[in-house]
């Protein structure tokens, strides 16, 4: 019956690697599955990702479009590599549909700092991402 | 046995309250969640709960990392029902289970309350989400003082300014202090209760009156204005799969208050009795 510890041994594993996760690449504390929900200003509605576009006579910042929002929230809460490349790759394909050059995608990631005091907000930059389109 | 039908029951009800995950999930969720309802057969297999379990992992994975902290306790506790199932002493170990689940969830939540997170103890967190968090307006209204036009205006101060630009001249922020001793109570209140909770539930089978008296006044307190009525239905689900069969009165305690956690998510309590004072 020592299966009936799995609950308490997962709970624990993912408990641990969010912590790793947030320390290391920047996973937003509210998720993850380490419960800290509720502890930090460090979450969605605190980060934001700016999208760049450029090509031969082209630099334009774009809106996301809605197709596009759950990949940004997901490269928002977890702006690694790989959801940050699937974002950007996003961004270049409806680019191209929409009949428009487009060369390279650079992806801003940021997050609002809130001061101790004052609690005045500022923008910090979080992780730059550029990607230059295959 | 009873009582463990009523933790299977609603647990059942909890997943077919809040609908969640891709097409390819919340049908199954569904329809797991109405077989477990309509037969009790179905509801004591451990297949079906294995297939919860699993089906909550899949809607994890599909979108990781956003699902919230709750799918995963549910998913947890969906395999701690599967498993205990399988037992001779099912009562007895899902009743061990959810001890150790609840406690190592509140040890989390208060690791990150309390150690790692730079803006909660300094009452930041509770100071900004009160004036920005719309789900949180009425009730910043309602206690803490605030007009609708001072929530406007502190929410237009607290906005960012575009690539990390800072005015030389910043807005004043308006805090009444009833807002202030609020969001210090609610910081302080908050840490002292998870900590009281996750203490008791791994203190194992001492003092068992305290540690439901903690969680029933933590998931009534809490969820009155903690817009995530899920994760208040799990814990209830869990502590009352702790309860002694023999103390009617605190499962019927448990069933009242998961109704309370419901009517405080379909009811908007804050905003209806600030209609009434002004």
């Amino acid at each position: 019956m020592r299966m009936r510890f799995l609950p308490t041994t997962l709970l624990i594993a993912v408990a641990i690697g969010q912590v790793v996760l947030v320390r290391a690449f920047d996973l937003t504390p509210w998720k993850g599955g380490g419960f800290g929900m509720f502890a930090t200003l460090d979450h969605a509605a605190f980060r934001r990702v700016d999208v760049v576009v450029d090509a031969p006579g082209r630099s334009e910042a774009l809106e996301v479009p809605p197709s596009l929002e759950l990949d940004v929230a997901r490269a928002a809460s977890l702006p690694v590599p790989w959801l940050l490349t699937k974002l950007a790759a996003g961004v270049a394909a409806r680019e191209r549909r929409n009949g428009r050059a487009v060369a390279r995608v650079t992806l801003t990631v940021w997050r609002t700092a809130f001061d101790r005091i004052t609690l005045h907000a500022t923008d910090r930059p979080l992780r730059t991402f550029v990607y230059n389109v295959p | 046995m009873a009582q463990l039908d009523t933790v299977l029951r609603l647990t059942a009800i909890a997943l077919l309250l809040r609908p969640m995950g891709p097409w390819f999930v919340q049908p199954v969720l569904l329809a797991l969640g109405a077989l477990a309802l309509i037969s009790r057969r179905w509801l004591r297999r451990s297949g079906l709960w294995a297939a919860v379990s699993l089906a909550i992992a899949i809607r994890i994975a599909d979108d990781w990392p956003l699902a919230d902290n709750h799918i995963y306790l549910l998913a947890y506790w969906a395999l701690a029902i599967a498993l205990a199932l399988r037992a001779e002493d099912a009562t007895e170990v899902l009743a061990a289970t959810s001890r150790w689940l609840i406690g190592l969830a509140f040890v989390c939540a208060v690791l990150w309350k309390a150690v790692l997170s730079p803006d909660f103890l300094d009452q930041r967190f509770f100071r900004v989400t009160l004036l920005t968090d719309p789900r949180f307006t009425e009730v910043a209204m309602l206690i803490g003082g605030l007009s609708g036009a001072d929530v406007a205006a502190d929410r237009a101060a607290l906005a960012p300014l575009p690539h990390g630009a800072e005015l030389i001249d910043p807005p004043v922020i308006v805090e009444p202090p009833r807002l202030k001793a609020f969001a210090a109570v609610s910081t302080w209140g908050i840490v002292a209760l998870e900590t009281l909770v996750a203490a008791l539930m791994l203190a194992g089978s001492r003092a068992a009156h305290l540690r439901h008296a903690a969680l029933l006044l933590f998931c009534a307190v809490t969820y009155a204005i903690a817009p995530v009525a899920g994760f208040g239905w799990v814990l209830l689900v869990m502590g009352l799969a702790q309860v002694d069969p023999a103390h009617v009165w605190l499962a019927r305690t448990y069933v009242a208050v998961f109704l309370a956690v419901l009517f405080y998510s379909e009811v908007p309590w804050p905003g209806l009795l600030l209609d009434a004072i002004r």
